[in-house]
């Protein structure tokens, strides 16, 4: 009998001790998320109304174009996630163009750390989430594998429309790899380029093409982010078409405004690299030297065996190295290429500079960050011509 | 033997120094720097870090703060429920037993892959970032302690003198009275053994869950932010604070050990 | 504890020798485990939009692992893992052999001299408490390749356990048994082999139970540093949305029972090589 009871007693105990593992955890999951939600929106409504006068003047074209839809326009939104403390972003370099926007409407740069999900968009804890439009985007308003769904539900705010535009996905190396290399750098340049024209014009094979190449995105997405790519690279910050030839040129303005607003956002508390940062020149961080290749009066690649390694995971953003690679271009020229995904603590910038591998694509901002660290970096090709990064919300979060 | 007691101090403090000297030294002049095949990018000159430090104390000294916080509160968290489970594992003895190899299995996850679903676990505590965010990463430190404890704390329990319990039970002692006469002693060198295994394991744990915190803030994420960035030279700076927060914690730990330890004993 | 009683046959006393048992209790243990877990899915499913991304069900987690539904453009989840697993774990084998000579050797040289070992104690610590994100660009750099950088790391996490275990193992041995082996006329050599090394195994195993487990979470932390094949790249990218959240619930339920299975596997190491170990009967 007391052996019984004792036993009893104590699978209590066992299950209690297991809950202390687990419940300190979990604490709040069953909480009231609903009604926090929508008492944050009441407020954050109520906020921004007394502010809409002075700021919807200001941007008259947005509030134009969503006015009638009910929305609050674009300034009012920002203001209103601002001071509520709800705007996201990834941080690890991705913020700057977010800061150059929230100081744009007078308001503190400070945003919350998202992960690489929209959890915390989809649980309202990030209201005014950055996103780019071919990834993060597309999880947000599709149903497919990995996605939430939203819809048309969503909305977004577009750096390019905001002036705030920054050059993201390019093509560099090293100087002293491009010194000692230049017909490799040229090479691979013209035949990345070659690869990237080609899969502007046939998203949905680029798609198949990155997906076959045993990229972990699922077929749609890759899909999705074909198409939105393309448009990243044939379309620049104001909207104007660029043609497949051009793909790879460099911007002088939209270079310049990029710089600017590095120097501006990028906050360095190394005292020699934030000098170095303040005297930065375009010469320092770029070349057109390397856009065109002719074998014919340029000679064999010095070196033919070369690495590049991607910004993130291996998916559609870099379709044009895939498609080089599949569509035998790299071979055309006489190079041996090997892809290497990205997306870990050791960047891209580090990988190029220690020599581990020969080329790198990362955003421009990253290159003059690292370049004001020490590094001698150097842009070859400009892949993408304006933005990818959008601040998405939820309509329903900034109705009027 | 006085001078010998001193003798050893100073050899014990004096070597390690000489040896942090010659470090040093071969750092500065770039000759560790050839010996690695590295370059003053990748691993910047000391002086350079200080030079760092020096000018930004005040921020650092403000992200120490956040890390400080996260750390020390997940070590006493993980430590006292580590106890507790110690605790009642010597009450009910049969099960406790196999509930601790279950306690101690959780050292074998990786927890700070854990650390970014227990943001998701931490979202509705609080509209707060700063709020929710260091619970989650506490949570983190938290776990990571406690299995060290508990184990240790169970054997410093447990593993008593022989006859001394025979010995309380022959004056009539009350249960009670065994675990807070002998039980409860019996156990103090086996908290610090725990102690210095979860020590630096909080220090670490802090930085890492930093890493992936929804807060910017805290010298892991200072660390990790500058190393993606490609700004070496400050990522060493809040990596020799790390080290610092770390080591001067252990010191601290030790000093207590001394001083708790040498009084029992007289 | 049920071994001195006569073994008695059948069924029910079986089931009545098994409910007593240890086995039983490690089993209801999980079993709590288990229903802890399920009652919070539930709730989480229950409440939230995205329950996999919080709490998914263990039956999903498992469910996930052997479907034959394609989890990238080549793979299903099975072989996903599978190959994952491979590279992790020989990074991590050949990672941890290497620490346990490196700590052996350590260990070693600490007791032969008083000197080494008050140097090498202080930077044995200050190692241990670099992060591994700094230390990780310079061995990158030294090495030139990401894999063999990995493997390194693995190796400076796993060591410490092991060097401070067999040197307190070395300092177990009592004053007699080195004036026994001293009167005896052995030399350094005679006295390692035939008394301080056979009285360190125990402790040097204590170090392997340690150190093989974070073996392995080490291996799957530094995965993560850079993309390539292994479970700490595959963890990241299901973190990052590359592919379904399921992967990463996989890796996180497959780390722990490889973590476990390892520490298990140095207890039939050490129960394989020490007779003493062999002939005692758990107590």
């Amino acid at each position: 009998m007391k052996a019984e009871t004792k036993r009893v007693f104590l699978a209590g105990v066992a299950a209690i001790l297991a809950c202390a593992q687990l419940t300190a955890c979990s604490g709040g999951t069953s909480g009231s998320d609903s009604s926090s939600s929508t008492s944050a929106a009441d407020s954050s409504v109520a906020d921004s109304s007394s502010a809409a006068e002075s700021t919807a003047a200001e941007d008259s074209s947005a509030a134009d174009s969503e006015a009638a839809s009910g929305l609050m326009s674009s300034a009012e939104i920002i203001k209103a996630a601002a001071d509520e403390g709800t705007v996201g972003n990834w941080g690890l370099g991705n913020e700057y163009e977010i800061q150059a926007l929230l100081t744009k409407y007078g308001l503190p740069t400070d945003y919350i750390t998202m992960d690489f999900t929209m959890d915390q968009f989809d649980s309202d804890s990030v209201k005014l989430a950055s996103a780019m439009t071919y990834n993060e985007l597309g999880l947000v308003k599709n149903s497919y594998d990995g996605g939430y769904g939203y819809g048309d539900d969503v909305s977004i705010i577009d750096m390019n429309d905001e002036g705030v535009a920054m050059l993201e996905d390019n093509l560099f190396t090293s100087k002293a790899f491009a010194e000692a290399n230049p017909n490799t750098v040229k090479a691979f340049v013209s035949a990345s380029m070659k690869g990237w024209a080609y899969a502007c014009e046939h998203p949905d094979e680029a798609a198949q093409i990155v997906f076959e190449a045993g990229s972990s995105v699922s077929a749609d997405h890759q899909a999705y982010m074909a198409t939105e790519v393309a448009k990243l690279v044939t379309t620049d910050m104001n909207d104007n078409s660029v043609s497949a030839s051009d793909v790879g040129n460099m911007d002088e303005t939209a270079m310049q405004q990029t710089l600017d607003l590095a120097k501006q956002y990028i906050i360095l508390e190394d005292s020699s690299a934030k000098d170095k940062l303040a005297s930065m020149t375009l010469d320092d961080i770029r070349s057109t030297d390397y856009l065109t290749y002719d074998p014919a009066t340029d000679g064999a690649p010095e070196k033919t065996s070369v690495s590049v390694q991607l910004k993130w995971l291996p998916q559609a953003q870099f379709m044009g190295y895939y498609v080089a690679e599949a569509k035998g271009y790299y071979d055309e020229v006489g190079l041996d290429v090997e892809i290497i995904s990205g997306g870990g603590d050791i960047s891209e910038t580090t990988a190029v500079y220690n020599g581990t591998v020969d080329f790198g694509v990362t955003w421009v901002s990253n290159l003059i960050n690292a370049n004001a660290g020490g590094m001698e970096l150097l842009e070859v090709a400009q892949v993408y011509q304006r933005s990818g990064l959008v601040l998405v919300y939820k309509n329903a979060n900034y109705t009027k | 033997m006085r001078s010998k007691k001193w003798l050893g101090m100073l050899s014990s403090v004096g070597l390690p120094l000489l040896f942090g000297v010659v470090i040093f030294v071969l750092w500065q002049t770039q000759i560790l720097h050839s010996w690695m095949g590295t370059d003053t990018i990748t691993l910047p000159l000391p002086t350079r870090i200080g030079e760092i430090i020096s000018q930004n104390n005040e921020s650092i000294g403000s992200q120490i703060k956040m890390t400080l916080i996260v750390a020390l509160g997940g070590l006493v968290a993980g430590s006292l429920l580590g106890y507790l489970i110690a605790v009642i594992a010597t009450i009910f003895r049969k099960w406790g037993a196999g509930g601790l190899t279950i306690v101690s299995a959780f050292n074998a996850i990786p927890i700070v892959a854990l650390a970014p679903v227990i943001n998701n676990w931490t979202r509705d505590v609080s509209n707060e970032v700063s709020v929710r965010s260091t619970m989650a990463k506490i949570i983190v430190v938290t776990i990571s302690c406690t299995a060290a404890m508990s184990v240790n704390a169970f054997r410093g329990l447990t593993e008593l003198k022989p006859f001394s319990e025979d010995l309380m039970k022959s004056y009539a002692a009350s249960k009670v009275t065994v675990f807070l006469k002998l039980r409860l002693p019996n156990s103090l060198p086996y908290v610090f053994t725990a102690l210095r295994v979860s020590v630096p394991a909080s220090v670490i744990g802090a930085l890492v869950t930093e890493y992936f915190a929804e807060d910017t803030v805290g010298v892991g994420r200072q660390i990790r932010e500058n190393i993606v960035k490609g700004q070496y030279p400050t990522a060493w700076a809040y990596i020799a604070t790390a080290c610092a927060i770390g080591i001067g914690m252990y010191i601290i730990l030790m000093l207590v050990e001394r001083a708790v330890l040498k009084r029992r004993r007289a | 504890m049920t071994n001195a009683k006569p073994a008695q046959k059948g069924f029910l006393p079986a089931l009545k020798r098994f409910a007593h048992s240890k086995k039983m209790v490690t089993l209801v243990w999980i079993l709590g485990i288990v229903v802890i877990w399920e009652i919070f899915a539930f709730i989480v499913a229950a409440t939230k939009r995205t329950p996999v991304n919080v709490l998914p069900h263990l039956w999903e987690i498992i469910g996930s692992f052997f479907s034959d539904k394609k989890v990238t453009g080549k793979m299903t989840m099975i072989e996903l893992i599978g190959t994952a697993c491979g590279e992790t774990l020989s990074r991590a084998g050949i990672g941890f052999l290497t620490g346990i000579v490196l700590g052996y050797i350590l260990a070693l040289l600490m007791n032969l001299s008083r000197v080494v070992e008050k140097i090498a104690f202080p930077y044995l610590m200050i190692i241990q408490m670099i992060p591994i994100l700094g230390m990780a660009p310079i061995i990158l750099s030294i090495t030139g390749d990401i894999n063999s950088a990995r493997i390194v790391i693995a190796a400076i996490l796993t060591f410490y356990p092991v060097s401070t275990n067999v040197l307190a193992g070395f300092r177990s041995v009592e004053r007699e048994k080195h004036e026994l082996m001293y009167s005896y006329a052995a030399n350094k050599f005679q006295l390692y082999t035939k008394t301080l090394i056979p009285a360190c195994i125990p402790y040097f195993f204590t170090g392997l139970k340690i150190s093989a487990p974070m073996a392995i979470t080490a291996s799957i932390l530094v995965d993560t540093l850079q993309g390539g094949n292994g479970l700490g790249c595959m963890l990241s990218q299901s973190l990052k949305g590359g592919m379904t959240r399921l992967v990463f619930w996989d890796i996180v339920l497959i780390s722990a029972v490889i973590g476990i299975l390892s520490f298990v596997l140095m207890g039939v190491i050490e129960r394989l090589l020490c007779p003493y170990k062999r002939n005692r009967t758990s107590d």
